[in-house]
């Protein structure tokens, strides 16, 4: 007990500081709307914040294969014994009504698509597509191909020659499969068609050294093959391009690499 | 076409090794040859590797360099893995690097299939900084550096060349005698 510590004073007390108050709002400013609220902050000559610069990104192509087609088993090799029934196995798959309404869609937004014309210019992009890889030549490649199928196609090839001919084609090419999906917002379409090949190719891949690693140059190979093209369809200037190819399971094993 | 709603924020880093200026030795692993003929014998493969900035003196690493010379990846790997010199660590971790790299890359088939065809030592940067010595004496030490350069070639490693015998410097002379020929006459 001293003077300056009389009997009734608390031994320690908590004295409030009082620092500048910064974007503090008065109360009866808190509940107002938000074009108030930017009013009165630009009156009292706040500063703002550029607004957060947003890319715009643009997608051109999808990242995968919609729903993708499943070949059914033995395809190639039953052909030549029981024609008619697959013929009709064949159509069946087709008038499936999902593929139906995606072609109904794509006609909307594409006059000019029919099945039966499609896959002529199909096999024709699949042809130049392949050239042009074959050749490097990567314009040309971008705009037959889209940028998810152009990864897969170039990884590894940068150091390589590859050689590739397109022989006959065995069977006329065929629309087995066809998707129309929207992405990110509704009504941005892109349309998906499968077609069937069945083709005649020769591959060869040299690798940096000038050495055969792959295939060879005067052996024709029968190749079935599901691929997949895609399109931009509210783009008035999209074009067919290829997006895929479909690996069936029972397809057989490749030869290996020679090294 | 319709506008993107703003889902992805502001990533537009551009993060990529490729803006450091390459040198020559790691763009010779670059040149494609034109495929050969059938006909044609096979072209060994060659790969190229380096490091750059071993901070080592060029000097004491290219001791090393020249043990390596010319024998094949196992025996050279053993005899590093033996020696008690600092650059032996670094040149054996470049050498596995660069079987690594042949057997993924460069279409080799065997890992121990390769033999050193070159293999060099080169100057790296040098940086200036005092050396302090007693009565305020001082003296301007170099902070050394080198670089190591080194290339495998596909197959075993060639023979050792013979060395020179007596007879051989015999015979290159007699042949020398017998080359001789009359100038400016008939």
């Amino acid at each position: 007990e001293s003077v300056l510590r009389p009997a009734g004073a608390p031994s320690a007390c908590l004295v409030p500081v009082r620092t500048k108050k910064r974007h503090s709002v008065p109360e009866w400013a808190r509940e107002l709307s938000p074009e108030e609220k930017e009013k009165r902050l630009r009156s009292l000559g706040t500063i703002f914040p550029e607004d957060r610069v947003e890319r715009t990104f643009y997608l051109a192509c999808t990242a995968d294969i919609i729903d993708p087609y499943i070949p059914p088993e033995g395809d190639a090799r039953l052909t030549s014994l029981s024609k008619d029934g697959l013929k009709q196995k064949m159509e069946k798959a087709k008038q499936t009504a999902v593929s139906q309404l995606a072609l109904r869609k794509i006609k909307d937004h594409d006059l000019d698509f029919s099945t039966k014309t499609f896959p002529e210019k199909a096999q024709e992009i699949f042809i130049e597509a392949h050239n042009s890889l074959a050749n490097f030549n990567k314009q040309k490649l971008h705009s037959l191909v889209t940028e998810r199928c152009y990864p897969e196609m170039v990884r590894g090839n940068r150091y390589k020659t590859i050689r590739w001919s397109f022989v006959e084609s065995l069977e006329p090419p065929r629309v087995v499969h066809m998707r129309c999906d929207s992405f990110v917002n509704r009504g941005n379409l892109y349309g998906q068609v499968t077609v069937r090949m069945h083709t005649r190719q020769t591959l060869a891949i040299y690798d940096r050294f000038g050495r055969l690693m792959y295939g060879g140059e005067q052996v024709p190979k029968d190749v079935l093959e599901y691929v997949v093209f895609e399109k931009y369809l509210v783009n008035p200037y999209g074009t067919w391009r290829m997006h895929g190819k479909i690996v069936p399971e029972w397809a057989p094993p490749k030869d290996p690499i020679v090294k | 076409w319709l506008a993107p709603s703003s889902l992805f924020p502001l990533s537009c880093l551009h993060t990529s090794t490729a803006l450091q200026k390459l040198g020559k030795w790691e763009k010779k692993n670059r040149i494609v040859y034109p495929p050969q003929l059938p006909g044609e014998p096979r072209r060994p493969a060659e790969i190229y590797h380096c490091r750059r900035e071993i901070k080592y003196s060029k000097d004491k690493m290219w001791y090393l360099a020249k043990l390596i010379k010319g024998m094949s990846i196992d025996q050279a790997l053993a005899q590093l893995e033996f020696s008690d010199k600092k650059g032996a660590k670094v040149i054996k971790e470049v050498l596995l690097e660069a079987q690594e790299l042949a057997v993924r890359n460069h279409n080799v088939e065997f890992k121990s299939n390769l033999h050193i065809a070159e293999s060099t030592t080169g100057r790296g940067r040098y940086v200036k900084r005092i050396r302090y010595h007693g009565k305020g004496m001082f003296g301007i030490m170099n902070i050394v550096r080198c670089h190591y350069f080194v290339k495998l070639v596909e197959g075993p490693p060639p023979p050792p060349e013979p060395p020179r015998t007596g007879f051989d410097q015999a015979k290159e002379y007699v042949q020398q005698l017998r080359s001789r020929t009359l100038v400016n006459t008939l």
